[in-house]
């Protein structure tokens, strides 16, 4: 099982300028949280405790439309951590 | 007089090379403000049905509002309004710069352009002594939009067009400054009546019903914009292209002709890439606005000039499958100096492109590919070769070459860049929207998908709602005239800093998403200024204004619009979106397209339309729509 997580601008700046990587055996948002905070170490706690602020979009719907962090994800999901919008 | 305004109207005769002042009249202001309102009045009141766009009887109408030559932030913005050469349709573009603050400065509140001229020729406004000039442009007749303004008086503020107008481009724009009226095709019919430019300037002060609430009131406003999220925060630091990440990661950024609404590479083009990689340190604005949306980069042999904005970025970036913001920001400083509208030009630019693909047209355009695309730009502003043919906008392009599947315009406007697929109100608002797929008439994505406090935007609750609350807002916030952007602040700080997992802000959005009844209920109610936009109307015009009241305006003014369309032409059927947009999944987890079908009739219903999408009698009667 592959997720993609694709992290915006100060997400990916919190992890270094990692912008896209693929994460194995995450059943939720949650676990993808956990997982991240895992394998980056001191960045992944900085992108862990943004991740509060931050809207998720899972294959483009946001989480919060679904069940929030507990959204359940399949092989192949997108996950995509964001921080609020501004306006265009 | 009332208070904010000039009281006169310059009539100008281009055929006669006469101008002649009439007093505004007080009853159009009360019930339409000024702008495109005003505007959309005069333009239905003077014309007959099926008059030539570009023809002598379609008049240039330029109108300004009375927050125009205030301090206010977002308000030195002028309204063009003309039947569309581009739509049929009503036809009216807003533009910031500096022509409005002219305007206002030489006692004039609205231009109105008739007729053609039989030779290239501007004018000239000066309102200390009130004399109009009428000077031949020869000379001017070929430059850009840029050169242009750099040849004119100093001391005046400018409208002016390049060789897009002048070749009647059918998307081409006015500028003034650095900024465009871009949509609906004003710029082909000012170059229709060979009026290469305008330019204004005056001694005269803004008159207040009260100057020193209004400068207190201000003042708070100016420090709650700074304070803010969006105006103060993020649209400062990123510019309008802050917003590509969030448009990508939600499914609606225009990728390969609106084929899809994500594009795996667009950080490359966005806000916060162009803040670390092509930013000149330079941001700019209108005047007096605290924003600073605008942003400069450094061009190679040009020099430094404005950056490209979200819609472009989007349009010319992601939709022709173009990552490079450099070659983005060239193309945008070319059409600019054109003058063409950018969302137009991405539009049309992609679905030659997918024609290409499919082999049904040969214009040595590819996406991804960057060849030939500037001087396929070039020609299209000079109606060269196949330029000509792009020049007529997509809907046209689709009735020549084919491909009207995957043509992306409403009524003949190209859309702008949000896949309504991924928004389902953004979808309804650019089916009903009168001068076509566009966003700056209500804005709906901002409170389903891009916007801090975000309703489900792929589920059918207040989705027919939400377009009619966000058109009537943006009808009265256009006739003021304001920038669009001044409705972002009306969503609190506090909201900003919500975590959108959390159960409160769950709480508040099922709240809001169930709030229809009381929301049209709100609607109506007309008590005290609560906005800053209602208060600065209400100081500068000493008439109350509150929500309730700029919803009865816009509505009126969006019935207006409504009327003068089914005059020309234009039925319920072209209350549609492209058939790629209906009947085309764009993401996991979709199966179809956009429900506009079932939202279409409740839409009707709400405005107080019959089945046919004709305001009834008695909604006319109830806005006072004189017909």
């Amino acid at each position: 099982m592959a997720i993609t997580v694709e992290l915006t601008y100060d997400m990916a700046k919190a992890l270094g300028g990692v912008r896209r990587f693929e994460v194995a055996d995450a059943r939720t948002v949650a676990d993808v949280v956990r997982l991240t905070r895992e394998r980056f170490g001191e960045q992944g706690e900085a992108f862990a405790k943004l991740t509060r602020v931050a809207a998720v979009a899972v294959n483009g719907v946001l989480s919060n439309h679904q069940r929030g962090m507990s959204t359940p994800l399949v092989d192949g999901d997108t996950v995509t951590f964001l921080k609020a919008a501004a306006g265009g | 007089m009332i208070k904010g305004y000039a009281g006169r109207v310059l009539d100008v005769d281009l055929a006669t090379q006469t101008a002649t002042y009439q007093p505004l009249d007080e009853d159009t202001a009360r019930l339409y403000i000024g702008g495109k309102g005003y505007g959309t009045r005069l333009l239905y009141d003077m014309t007959r049905p099926g008059i030539d766009p570009l023809g002598p009887d379609n008049p240039l109408i330029f109108a300004t509002g009375p927050l125009n030559g205030s301090v206010a932030p977002q308000s030195n913005r002028f309204a063009v309004v003309c039947k569309s050469p581009l739509t049929g349709g009503i036809g009216n573009a807003a533009c910031g710069g500096s022509f409005a603050y002219g305007l206002k400065r030489a006692g004039i509140d609205v231009v109105i352009v008739r007729n053609q001229a039989s030779a290239p020729l501007r004018i000239e406004i000066d309102g200390a002594d009130d004399r109009v000039r009428f000077l031949p442009a020869g000379e001017l007749w070929g430059k850009g939009t840029y050169a242009t303004q750099a040849a004119l008086d100093k001391k005046k503020y400018h409208a002016v067009i390049g060789p897009a107008g002048e070749h009647q481009v059918l998307y081409a724009g006015i500028v003034s400054n650095e900024r465009i009226a871009g949509r609906t095709g004003v710029g082909a019919v000012m170059g229709s009546k060979r009026l290469k430019a305008i330019s204004v300037n005056g001694p005269r002060k803004l008159e207040m019903d009260d100057e020193d609430a209004f400068k207190a009131y201000t003042k708070w406003v100016r420090e709650m914009f700074r304070d803010h999220p969006v105006l103060g925060e993020k649209l400062k630091r990123y510019g309008t292209a802050g917003i590509v990440n969030t448009t990508n990661a939600r499914n609606i950024i225009p990728t390969h002709n609106f084929k899809y609404g994500h594009h795996p590479e667009a950080m490359q083009i966005s806000g916060e890439w162009m803040e670390d990689h092509e930013l000149t340190g330079v941001k700019s604005s209108c005047i007096h606005c605290p924003v600073t949306c605008g942003r400069d980069v450094e061009l190679e042999g040009v020099g430094r000039v404005k950056g490209p904005e979200y819609e472009t970025v989007a349009l010319l970036g992601t939709n022709l499958e173009v990552l490079d913001l450099k070659r983005i920001a060239e193309w945008n400083y070319l059409a600019d100096d054109l003058g063409m509208d950018t969302i137009s030009l991405g539009a049309v630019l992609s679905f030659a492109m997918e024609l290409q693909e499919r082999g049904m047209l040969n214009a040595g355009l590819r996406f991804g590919d960057v060849s030939g695309v500037s001087d396929m730009i070039r020609d299209i502003g000079h109606r060269r070769a196949l330029g000509d043919h792009l020049a007529d906008g997509v809907k046209r392009l689709a009735e020549r070459y084919g491909g009207h599947e995957f043509a992306m315009h409403v009524k003949g406007l190209e859309l702008s860049a949000y896949d309504p697929r991924g928004s389902y109100a953004q979808g309804v608002e650019y089916a009903t929207t009168n001068r076509g797929g566009c966003h700056v008439q209500g804005a709906s994505m901002y409170l389903e998908s891009v916007g801090p406090l975000t309703i489900n935007p792929m589920n059918l609750k207040l989705k027919a709602d939400i377009p009619i609350l966000q058109q009537n807002l943006a009808c009265a916030i256009n006739s003021m005239v304001l920038c669009i952007f001044t409705t972002y602040g009306m969503i609190p700080k506090q909201v900003h800093n919500l975590d959108p997992n959390s159960f409160t802000y769950k709480l508040v959005t099922t709240l809001f998403e169930n709030s229809g009844p009381l929301m049209r209920t709100a609607m109506q109610l007309k008590g005290k200024p609560m906005m800053w936009f209602e208060k600065w109307l209400t100081y500068i015009t000493g008439t109350t204004v509150s929500g309730g009241h700029l919803q009865e305006i816009g509505g009126r003014i969006f019935n207006l619009e409504r009327m003068y369309n089914l005059r020309e032409g234009l039925t319920a059927a072209d209350d549609t979106l492209p058939p790629r947009m209906l009947h085309e999944p764009t993401f996991k987890g979709m199966t179809s397209g956009h429900p506009l079908p079932q939202l279409l009739p409740r839409y009707y219903t709400l405005r107080g339309w019959d089945a046919q999408g004709v305001p009834t009698r008695r909604t006319l009667e109830r806005l006072q729509v004189r017909i």
